[in-house]
């Protein structure tokens, strides 16, 4: 080779070779415990297959869907009777159906995320008793001006514990990207899975009530949550809360469902100002809505969001005393997450996104 | 089992009585974009309805839309460093009234206004929404701009987020990144060696 050639091929090289090692730093996802997350894929898959298998072929049209396709981004806070879902009803299932959907659930989820899944829906089973007890011409629980109790388009609102729809888009695959997407009001959780990698977002865990009875002990679907934010902001000193607390009321979600694509300029208290002991708090509060997902994808995604911590910001609007209605907000580069009160503390919506990895985006770009 | 309800409202409290109003602005170097989804309760939607549908047929003809939209923009403003904009609407979609009587149906508007010319500096954008404030909920953001030229700083609302101010900085037209230069300059040098080994072996 002659010698100018040479020197310019070894020059390109070089820079192609620099280019490679500095260019993913900072914002790449770390790779999963590979063996972990490809045998939590693999059973997620088995489990998939596993419904599929209880299904007749009606079953099997209802629960698939193509991959890419409007079905991914159909899916709502809102109940049935407002929001028409697509996919499988739980209530339309055999037992045996539901036992592999539940065992499906568990498997994909993590156990407190599993746990937190059941807790939405049986809140909406006590919402949907209460609606009943309206009818009946008792007074809705709490005495709601203007609730079900009134019948007309309301009657027409089905809150159930069984009133939740599964969909498969794309084929289970442990290698191919695919979606399990599970849903109902106040709940939608949207798994992209392509091989080691998977990706809850966008996913909408909400409550109403946000605290009931059950079996003895009170039960509270996002207690963690709100109980972990009102302690940081509380942990806050002076400065970093004037800086935290927004100077005007959030009535609702800004991203939440039909929001995709979008990304709103950060506020609030830059995680970098926060003292460590406070990061790990904000960490813990993120871990609430990134840890539903199983520990094998969720513990990768977490170290995602620890490295970009610096850049994260923390937003309040509303009282600082727990007990009081408060939206909150914590933003960083990979990682949306709101939670908006509605109107009062028993009625809550959330929404967890990543705007760089929204349904995968990462994992399926051609 | 034994569930009871330890809470307030037992029936679902979604928005009834209130009318969403959610703006998003994007600020380009000459441009700004507004989109603003109206988002009626339930409550709400026979009105907002009967205010749309103007023969009153069922439906909301394009005709119908238009006359909607357009009041609605003449209560919504932008200005920047109080130099007033010309709004202009791009598109719009409306639900279909059956969707909006069961309050998933949101009317989406899609505007944008021309900039004029800007120094390269700090420059301060105002959104104003005057639609419907007694029976609405409003919120208003800047969304993370596009260009590189352009610095969302800070952002300022009233306490209804009816009103809200983005200071932001434009930045000249960006450089050429240095790696660029370098490596187009190394393309160029293999072309003039590759030239001259083969005008050597021509000679």
């Amino acid at each position: 080779m002659h010698a100018p050639l040479r020197i310019a091929s070894t020059v390109c090289l070089s820079l192609f070779a620099a280019a490679a090692v500095t260019g993913s730093a900072q914002r790449a996802t770390p790779p999963a415990s590979a063996d972990s997350a490809a045998n939590v894929t693999a059973r997620i898959v088995a489990a998939a297959n596993a419904v599929l298998a209880t299904l007749d072929d009606g079953g099997r049209a209802k629960v698939q869907f193509p991959f890419d396709g409007p079905q991914k981004s159909k899916w709502s806070n809102l109940p049935s009777g407002i929001f028409q879902r697509e996919g499988l009803r739980l209530a339309d299932l055999t037992p045996a159906q539901r036992t592999a959907v539940n065992a499906l659930l568990s498997t994909a989820l993590s156990r407190d995320g599993y746990r937190k899944v059941t807790e939405i829906m049986r809140g909406d089973g006590v919402l949907g008793r209460g609606q009943a007890q309206g009818r009946a011409g008792g007074p809705p629980p709490g005495g709601a001006a203007g609730g079900g109790g009134r019948g007309g388009r309301d009657g027409n609102l089905r809150f159930a514990e069984d009133e939740y729809f599964l969909a498969f888009l794309g084929t289970p695959s442990v290698t191919a990207p695919w979606m399990l997407q599970f849903g109902g009001h106040h709940l939608a959780i949207n798994l992209t899975l392509a091989g080691r990698q998977a990706s809850m977002a966008p996913s909408l865990p909400a409550a109403q009530p946000a605290m009931y009875e059950f079996e003895g002990r009170t039960v509270r679907p996002l207690g963690n949550e709100n109980d972990k934010a009102f302690a940081l902001i509380n942990a806050l000193d002076e400065g970093q809360r004037k800086q935290a607390i927004l100077t005007y009321r959030v009535s609702d979600l800004v991203l939440g469902p039909g929001k995709d694509g979008q990304t709103i300029q950060p506020e609030g208290v830059r995680a970098s100002s926060l003292t460590a002991p406070q990061q790990t708090m904000l960490v813990d509060i993120v871990r609430e809505w990134a840890g539903i997902q199983n520990d094998a994808f969720a513990e990768p995604r977490m170290a995602e969001i620890r490295t970009n911590l610096a850049e994260t910001y923390f937003a309040w609007s509303g009282p600082t005393t727990n007990g009081s209605a408060a939206y909150f907000r914590i933003q960083g580069p990979t990682l949306v997450i709101e939670y908006a009160p509605q109107g009062g503390v028993d009625h809550i919506h959330t929404i967890y996104r990543d705007p760089t990895n929204d349904y995968g985006a990462k994992f399926s770009r051609k | 089992m034994c569930t009871t309800v330890a809470g307030a409202a037992g029936v679902s409290a979604h928005r009834r009585d209130e009318y969403l109003q959610a703006a998003r602005l994007a600020i380009d170097p000459a441009a700004v974009q507004l989109e603003l989804d109206l988002t009626p309760g339930i409550a709400l939607a026979d009105p907002i309805v009967a205010a749309i549908d103007g023969n009153a047929d069922g439906s909301f003809s394009g005709a119908e839309q238009r006359v909607y939209a357009g009041k609605v923009m003449t209560l919504v403003s932008l200005d920047v460093d109080g130099t007033p904009l010309s709004i202009q609407l791009d598109g719009s979609r409306f639900p279909d009234i059956a969707s909006m009587r069961r309050g998933e149906g949101t009317i989406r508007l899609q505007t944008s206004a021309t900039l004029p010319p800007l120094s390269s500096g700090a420059h301060r954008l105002r959104f104003r929404n005057r639609h419907d404030p007694d029976r609405s909920v409003y919120l208003a953001n800047a969304l993370v701009p596009r260009s590189y030229q352009i610095a969302v700083t800070a952002q300022q609302r009233d306490t209804v987020q009816s009103e809200l101010a983005i200071d932001y900085i434009l930045r000249g037209a960006p450089p050429r990144s240095s790696a660029a230069w370098l490596i187009g300059g190394i393309a160029v040098a293999m072309a003039l060696s590759v030239l001259r080994m083969r005008r050597g072996r021509d000679q």
